[in-house]
């Protein structure tokens, strides 16, 4: 009877040890911040946006070496950063579901952009001599036609940084923040020197030029 | 009291005397040598522009670099430190700044010279925002704090009668920053300060480990601030390395 006690304590004592195995191995992340709105001259087309669910919900989950199982909640950050971002670049935006957009919105509509996550990476140092946590991400910038037709696919990365501290989930978010202010300040800054991207904004004002003229002759 | 034992026998508690005596002159010596920090300031101003009623500066941090950048907490002790006092100046907080001006002061776009500044406040709005922020003076902060090297050694240990430690570890921090200072009125820089401080600590243990800190980091944001004050209050620099160890 004794036995049998001695040996459930050294279960209990196992289990309760795993479970704290188990808790100090992983590392959970949920990336949140408030991005400022551009300072830049908006664009002169009217945007829809399409942000799916996997922009809502993405997760990254990675197991370190020697560290532990990450896993960083970068879906509310993604909206949080790309709806300002948007609101700045474009005359007018508005959300869109799917391609090609309804008969309301292809008449009132330039083009649809549809921002995609499609790397994130990411590094905790081990050594003490290692100051920073680094993060490093990429997201494809597609560019359609409201009725669906291909214009243009442009990736845009962003390399971020944070002091490593004691709490490494504060640090590896702070970093994610960096980085996607870069990606952001890529995206603000670069998208219209494109060349495809250029192009098309080009023959947008064209047309829009063309149907002032048609309207001015009618 | 037994004269005979007082004689041939010392008591333990003297014997020990000369050894504890011993000790301290050694560790109170390699406390003296080791323990402190050595300091270099190379102020160089090159306009007279000073800080007038009612203009503020903000501080940011150079994060261009890889391999360093200018620690947070640093950034914030300049701030702090120049903002202090009766004659405090008006200081912007850096990341109210940067999210003001934002994607314009990100480390991939933050302009690297007054040129880049230049061609930055004729972009559309950004001069009126900047206006709006009330700020002149940009201070650019470079630099880092590093171990620079560290050796020697404590061993703890316990027991039945007790715990203690006993060795010697000492390491030694280098804060080495620029601080350069734009005038955004003038398109010119006004000037850079250069600090290197270096600083030696030592941990003795004889039973409990006794920390002799030094703190260059804490010496290099007083240094920089008094010399920030003064290049932003004072008409002439006088340009001239000052040695304030």
């Amino acid at each position: 009877m004794r036995n049998r006690n001695v040996k459930s304590s050294v279960l209990k004592l196992a289990a309760a040890a795993g479970c704290g195995l188990l808790v100090g191995c992983s590392s959970s992340v949920v990336v949140l911040s408030d991005f400022p709105t551009p300072l830049i001259e908006p664009l002169p087309v009217r945007m829809g946006v399409i942000y799916d669910a996997e922009l809502y919900d993405f997760v990254h989950a990675e197991q370190i070496p020697q560290q532990s199982i990450w896993t960083i909640q970068l879906g509310d950050a993604n909206i949080a950063m790309l709806e300002p971002l948007f609101d700045a670049m474009f005359l007018e935006t508005r959300e869109v579901e799917d391609l090609p957009v309804g008969p309301v919105d292809i008449a009132s509509l330039d083009g649809v952009i549809h921002p995609v996550l499609q790397r994130f990476e990411f590094d905790v140092p081990i050594g003490q001599r290692d100051e920073f946590v680094e993060v490093w991400m990429q997201y494809g910038l597609s560019l359609y036609e409201p009725d669906g037709q291909f214009v243009v696919e442009w990736t845009v990365s962003g390399y971020g940084k944070s002091e490593l501290t004691r709490n490494r989930e504060q640090s590896v978010e702070r970093a994610a923040i960096v980085a996607m202010r870069e990606v952001g300040a890529a995206i603000s800054t670069q998208f219209a020197e494109q060349a495809d991207v250029a192009y098309w904004l080009e023959e947008r004002q064209n047309e829009s030029a063309l149907a002032v003229d048609s309207r001015i002759a009618n | 009291m037994n004269p005979r034992w007082q004689s041939t026998q010392e008591s333990p508690i003297r014997s020990l005397r000369p050894a504890r005596l011993l000790l301290a002159l050694a560790a109170g010596s390699v406390l003296m040598s080791g323990c402190g920090v050595t300091s270099l300031m190379e102020p160089y101003k090159q306009t007279d522009a000073v800080i007038g009623s009612g203009e503020q500066v903000v501080v940011l941090a150079r994060k261009h670099h890889a391999s360093h950048e200018a620690e947070g907490d640093f950034v914030e002790c300049i701030s702090d430190a120049l903002a202090r006092g009766d004659n405090g100046i008006e200081v912007h907080p850096s990341t109210q700044f940067e999210d003001m001006m934002y994607p314009w002061f990100e480390p991939s776009t933050a302009p690297l010279d007054t040129g880049e500044l230049g061609e930055l406040l004729d972009r559309p709005g950004v001069f009126e925002q900047v206006e709006s922020t009330g700020v002149r003076f940009l201070i650019w902060l470079d630099g880092s704090t590093d171990r620079v090297s560290s050796g020697g050694g404590i061993t703890c240990a316990a027991g039945v009668g007790g715990a203690g430690c006993m060795g010697l570890a000492w390491w030694e921090d280098d804060a080495t920053y620029d601080a350069t200072v734009w005038d955004i009125h003038e398109l010119s820089n006004t000037g850079t300060i250069h600090a290197d401080f270096s600083g030696r600590s030592v941990m003795p243990a004889i039973i409990i480990p006794l920390p002799f800190i030094a703190r260059p980091q804490a010496k290099a944001c007083r240094g920089l601030t008094e010399q920030l004050e003064q290049f932003l209050t004072s008409p002439a620099g006088d340009g001239e390395g000052i040695n304030l160890g």
